[in-house]
């Protein structure tokens, strides 16, 4: 795709000055949960368009298709089952990559390009690039990454950059019958997204509202729940941010790290220059 | 020891050997996993065959270093064991450091700046190890784990590599014909009369 790039994963430098590319307009999906009718249409169409063949899994007594997200499978609708009030409350959403602000899996990188976030803010994996070293599974706050263990390349869903970057939406938005997803630029979905919580707050649903965390700068993916309160009976994390762990490691410890060993290759250097070699006196024998 | 060319036999084939396996191992593990300290060292990823190759050799590099050091480990354990003469001198490791070496305690074979390296190094190795191993299958690590393994593992190469430098210095520039006596085995005997005076008088009352 030669979409304007915001940042690129280990590079010296994060990605081109503002002002030096065109600003483009960044883009979101919308999941309005509420009008999920669980028919897997979207994980079709991904299947679909990304040739990927399908994985038979073990049945667990749901209608959950894999229990996880898959090397070739990006694309899941999670089904919950809760009572509430005494009824049965059938929860269903779509889980795949968020396109966060902030990607935890780009700060975990180490490999020069193999995950790069587009100005429009698709954040893609460059298979070529990718080293399989696993970094970005534990850099991802949404545990969204997953290793192939044939290829030892990482994969998940791209957005369908490829589709976007000629115009198009991407395919499970293509494929989606109830308009339950919807894609276009990220402040007219979330101006739409603030509409439809209050529509649905006026038919009484109060708890609906707006996943879209702030821990992660906010998401290209961005959802409507009947019960914002709840992310986790949606299997959404609930305050996901990049771990401090991931954090310090990528930030103040590659300083801390660099400064010691600079330290001990010009601090033997000079210890040589002022103190020069340990002489010894010989003796005769 | 012919009073031409004398020499005191300082470190055996077996010994010299297993130490050069040990480093060579250790230097591999240590520039493969800088290749991905930073990507201002990525260089080292392209020279060493690639990013990929690098990801899958380098915990192979630092299992093959584990392996050497556990053999080097049974035969210097008790010779590395540190006595009070070796605790009041690191004490006094300042002094050695600029050459102000009247009042130290004399060296051993070994002396207590080397003991405390090879201590040093073996526990870092554990660290890597166990470390390490949660890097390299992240998939199959529980999350919790995987998150104290990427900042565990690369504190403790940096502390570990740090180590390495200064043994590097000691070893070659610093220490003056140390080189030789881990490559061709025997040193002078001024050399260790002055360096590891105790180990001297043993070995010449042999
Ligand atoms: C059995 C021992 C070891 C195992 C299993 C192991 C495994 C790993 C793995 C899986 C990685 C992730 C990327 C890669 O594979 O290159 C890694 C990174 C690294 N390793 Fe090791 N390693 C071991 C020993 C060592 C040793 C001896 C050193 C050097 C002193 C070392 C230094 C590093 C460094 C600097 C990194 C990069 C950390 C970062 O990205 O910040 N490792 N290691
Ligand atoms: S959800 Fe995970 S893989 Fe997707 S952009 Fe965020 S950190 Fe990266």
């Amino acid at each position: 795709m030669s979409a304007p790039v915001k940042s690129v994963s280990a590079s010296a430098g994060n990605g081109p000055a503002p002002g030096a590319t065109r600003a483009v307009h960044t883009v979101a999906k919308l999941i309005d949960t509420s009008t999920c009718i669980g028919c897997k249409a979207c994980e079709v169409a991904c299947q679909e368009w990304n040739d990927q063949p399908f994985t038979i899994g073990a049945f667990e007594g749901t209608y959950q298709t894999l229990p996880d997200l898959a090397p070739n499978f990006w694309n899941l609708i999670k089904f919950r089952e809760r009572e509430e009030n005494g009824n049965l409350a059938w929860l269903m959403a779509k889980y795949q990559c968020m396109h966060c602000v902030d990607p935890g899996c780009l700060r975990a990188c180490p490999a020069p390009g193999a995950i790069v976030q587009y100005g429009n803010g698709i954040v893609d994996f460059n298979s070529e690039n990718c080293i399989g070293c696993g970094y970005c599974m534990t850099g991802c706050p949404f545990d969204v990454p997953k290793l192939d263990q044939k290829t030892k390349k990482v994969h998940k869903c791209t957005l369908c950059s490829d589709r976007v970057s000629v115009g198009l939406e991407p395919a499970c938005i293509k494929a989606c019958p109830t308009n339950c997803l919807s894609f276009g630029t990220r402040e007219d979905l979330l101006a739409k997204a603030d509409a439809r919580v209050a529509a649905l707050q006026a038919d009484g649903r109060k708890g609906a509202g707006i996943y879209n965390p702030s821990g992660v700068g906010g998401t290209h993916v961005v959802y409507i729940l009947a019960h914002a309160g709840y992310p986790e009976n949606y299997g959404l994390p609930r305050d996901p941010t990049i771990p401090w762990t991931v954090a310090l490691w990528k930030g103040p410890l590659k300083w801390i790290g660099n400064m010691v060993l600079l330290g001990g290759i010009l601090g033997t250097f000079f210890h040589y220059v002022r103190y020069g070699p340990r002489r010894y006196k010989d003796v005769s024998e | 020891m012919s009073p031409n060319n004398p020499q005191v036999n300082r470190f055996s084939l077996a010994e010299r050997v297993t130490h050069w396996l040990v480093a060579l191992s250790f230097l591999y593990a240590a520039l493969t996993g800088l290749a991905l300290w930073s990507p201002r060292l990525y260089w080292l990823a392209t020279m060493f065959g690639g990013g990929t190759t690098v990801r899958g050799w380098h915990p192979w590099g630092g299992v093959a270093f584990a392996a050497f050091f556990a053999v080097m480990f049974r035969r210097w354990r008790r010779q590395m064991a540190l006595d009070g003469d070796d605790r009041r001198w690191l004490r006094l490791a300042h002094r050695y450091a600029v050459h102000e070496e009247a009042g130290l305690p004399e060296a051993g074979r070994f002396n207590a700046g080397q003991k405390a390296l090879f201590w040093m190094q073996g526990t870092a190795l554990l660290l890597l190890v166990a470390s390490g191993v949660v890097l390299w299958w992240p998939e199959a690590m529980p999350r919790a784990l995987r998150l104290a393994a990427v900042l565990l593992h690369p504190v403790v190469a940096v502390v570990s590599i740090a180590g390495l430098i200064v043994h590097i210095y000691m070893g070659t520039a610093a220490v003056p014909e140390a080189f030789r006596g881990m490559i061709q085995g025997w040193v002078r005997p001024g050399w260790a009369a002055s360096h590891h005076p105790k180990w001297y008088r043993e070995v010449r009352g042999r």
